[in-house]
Order: C-alpha cells, then sequence, then structure tokens
C-alpha cells in the first residue's frame, strides 16, 4: 500500500540525493585543476569519510571508546574483513559487560 | 540490481574482464555488508513505526539510497509527511556527495555521460572510497585510467541489493527485533573506514588535515543534533589543506 503524500515525498528525497551525487562531478567534469587545487581535492575523501565516523570518536560510553582503539589498532595492521570482525566483536563484549 | 545500474553494467560489457572485476567489487563488500545488514533491518522497523508500508520503505532505499539521510527522513517522518523540511534534512545531509563526485571527477571524466550519470546514482559512502582506494592502488601499479568502473558497481550492487531487501525484511519484522546496537554491529562502519583510511595514508603532514575534520567534527556531533557535524567536519578539513597547500 503506497500513499500519495509519502510517495511525493520519497520521490523529491530521492531527486534531492541524486542532485548531492551529480553536482559535484558536472561541476568539475570540463575543468582543468591547478596542481594546488588536486592536493586540496586529493584531502577531500579523507576528511570526509573520518567527519562521517567522528561521533564515535566523541561517546560518553567507555566501551565504546576502548572497543574504538581496538578496531583502530586492528585497523592499521589487518585487512577489512578481520578488522570488522575485531571490531564488532570487541563492541559487542564491551557493551555487554560494561554495561552500567 | 536497479535498472540504471544493469545499464550501465551493459554499456562496459566487452572487454573480457567486466565480469572479474565486478566480481571483484562484489566479493570487496562483502565485510561492509556486515554492518549493513543490521543497520537496514533498523531503518526499516523505525520506518514501520512510523507508519510507513513494507510497500513505501523500498521505495525510500532503492530510490533515495543513502542511509544516513534515511534515517533523518524516518526520525522526522508523520502523517502527512513534512515535505520540505524532509527534502531539505536529506538534501544536507547528503551534502557530502557534493564533495565525493567532485573528487571522483577526475577520475571518471574520460567516461561518456550515460556512464556516468547511472554510476553516480549508487555512489555511497562504501563504493566512492572503495573505487577512490582501489584507483590509487592501481594508480601505483602504473595502469592508465586507473578508476575501475566495473569494480565500483560491484560494489555497489552488493551495497543496493542488501540495503533495499534489509529494509524491507526490518519494515516487515520490526516489531519482533531487539536493538542492533547492542550486539556492536553498528562498530562495523568505522572498522570499514579507518581501514580504508590507512589505505590512503599519505604521510602525517598529509594527513593534518584530516585531523582538523575529525576534532571539527567530533566537536559538532557534541554540540549541534542533527547532521552538521558532516558538513562542519569535511569544510574545515578542506579549508586546512587548502590553507597548508599554499606554495611556499
Amino acid at each position: 500500500m503506497i500513499h500519495f503524500e509519502n510517495a511525493l515525498t520519497i520521490l523529491c528525497m530521492a531527486l534531492a540525493t541524486y542532485l548531492t551525487r551529480a553536482i559535484g562531478y558536472v561541476a568539475l567534469r570540463n575543468r582543468r585543476l591547478s596542481p594546488r587545487a588536486m592536493t586540496v581535492l586529493e584531502a577531500v575523501p579523507g576528511c570526509v569519510l573520518i567527519s562521517v565516523i567522528a561521533p564515535s570518536f566523541a561517546s560518553k560510553q567507555p566501551a565504546d571508546l576502548i572497543a574504538l582503539a581496538i578496531t583502530l589498532v586492528a585497523a592499521m595492521r589487518l585487512s577489512m574483513f578481520p578488522t570488522v570482525v575485531v571490531g564488532v566483536a570487541s563492541a559487542g563484549l564491551l557493551r555487554h559487560f560494561l554495561a552500567s | 540490481m536497479s535498472d540504471s545500474e544493469t545499464a550501465a553494467l551493459d554499456n562496459v560489457g566487452i572487454e573480457p574482464t567486466v565480469k572479474s572485476e565486478v566480481w571483484r567489487g562484489l566479493v570487496a563488500s562483502s565485510p561492509v555488508l556486515l554492518g549493513v545488514v543490521p543497520m537496514a533491518m533498523v531503518l526499516g522497523a523505525q520506518a514501520a513505526q512510523k507508519g510507513l508500508s513494507v510497500a513505501e520503505v523500498p521505495l525510500m532505499t532503492g530510490l533515495n539510497f543513502a542511509g544516513g539521510s534515511e534515517f533523518a527522513a524516518v526520525r522526522l517522518w508523520t502523517s502527512p509527511p513534512h515535505l520540505l523540511l524532509i527534502v531539505a534534512m536529506t538534501f544536507l545531509v547528503n551534502s557530502r556527495h557534493l564533495l565525493m563526485g567532485a573528487a571522483l571527477a577526475p577520475f571518471i571524466k574520460h567516461l561518456p555521460k550515460r556512464k556516468a550519470f547511472p554510476a553516480l546514482f549508487v555512489m555511497t559512502d562504501e563504493s566512492w572510497a572503495m573505487g577512490m582506494a582501489d584507483a590509487r592502488q592501481r594508480a601505483s601499479a602504473g595502469i592508465s585510467h586507473c578508476f575501475s568502473l566495473p569494480y565500483y558497481l560491484g560494489v555497489s550492487a552488493g551495497v543496493y541489493i542488501v540495503w533495499v531487501i534489509f529494509t524491507t525484511l526490518g519494515a516487515g519484522l520490526g516489531p519482533i527485533m531487539g536493538n542492533a546496537e547492542s550486539y556492536g554491529f553498528d562498530m562495523a562502519f568505522p572498522a570499514v573506514f579507518l581501514v580504508l583510511l590507512r589505505g590512503m595514508w599519505n604521510g602525517v603532514r598529509a594527513a593534518r588535515p584530516w585531523l582538523v575534520s575529525l576534532a571539527v567534527a567530533a566537536l559538532t556531533s557534541v554540540l549541534v543534533p542533527g547532521a552538521w557535524y558532516v558538513p562542519a567536519g569535511a569544510v574545515s578539513g578542506i579549508l586546512a589543506a587548502f590553507y597548508w597547500s599554499e606554495p611556499q
């Protein structure tokens, strides 16, 4: 069952989201960038990624912070899959045993 | 898989390596999916609680396909929904895509628009970051046109299919489930992103803007409600990168 208002809102959301995905590409597709601009652009991915996960670093739960520290160490040494397993397991276990 | 994605795959389906590249992307997406499944179930369950139907949930997650904005939208959902508020929040939460698309542009500008525009439809944090990290690796291996579109589409397909299926499932099963966060699955995202950041590591000097982003985003997330911390952190990091890139 689909309501008209819900469907309309969802379609407008989808349009807004697609615009965010396409605008950056459209704006820069035919530009020749200076070396300085390239240097700045190279920093963008890391800045966006670390901003997305920043709230984890500001958590007030000791269990979450310890789990994050363990995950950080794992991420420096292991490949993707073992790191995820270590992260999920340490967060699950620490939250269980340090639950207040 | 969406029609646009299938179309994009057909367009590149001439070279013999395309199939293996799509497969490589699908396989690479599997650790990410470990985190996507529980988050999708939670979103579906929350959406059902707010009165969205089992048909409307995949409509949202399949057409919008951007998890952060969907969590924000569901939190704000009323009956009938406040269209302008929800669309504005969606644009804000997804504004990081503007930067991501800009960073991706040099890598895909050799592609025809009929491939680039459908490929952008499935750009997520995960597929974008993994596609870029892969491009960097291939570039250092001396491969020209280092961005592999089929690899990126493989990652995207894994995330897309799992996201749409499990949000729908979550909407159906919602009332039965507990809280996924208590099991630790949400730590999958920081884990994935930290490994991706290690792959982008280019020395402490080059990483200084990341620290600025981290500090500003973390502080903003504590002080300001909503999703402002993403644009705040990203923009301040980029400003720092601009400042430090000044020719000496």
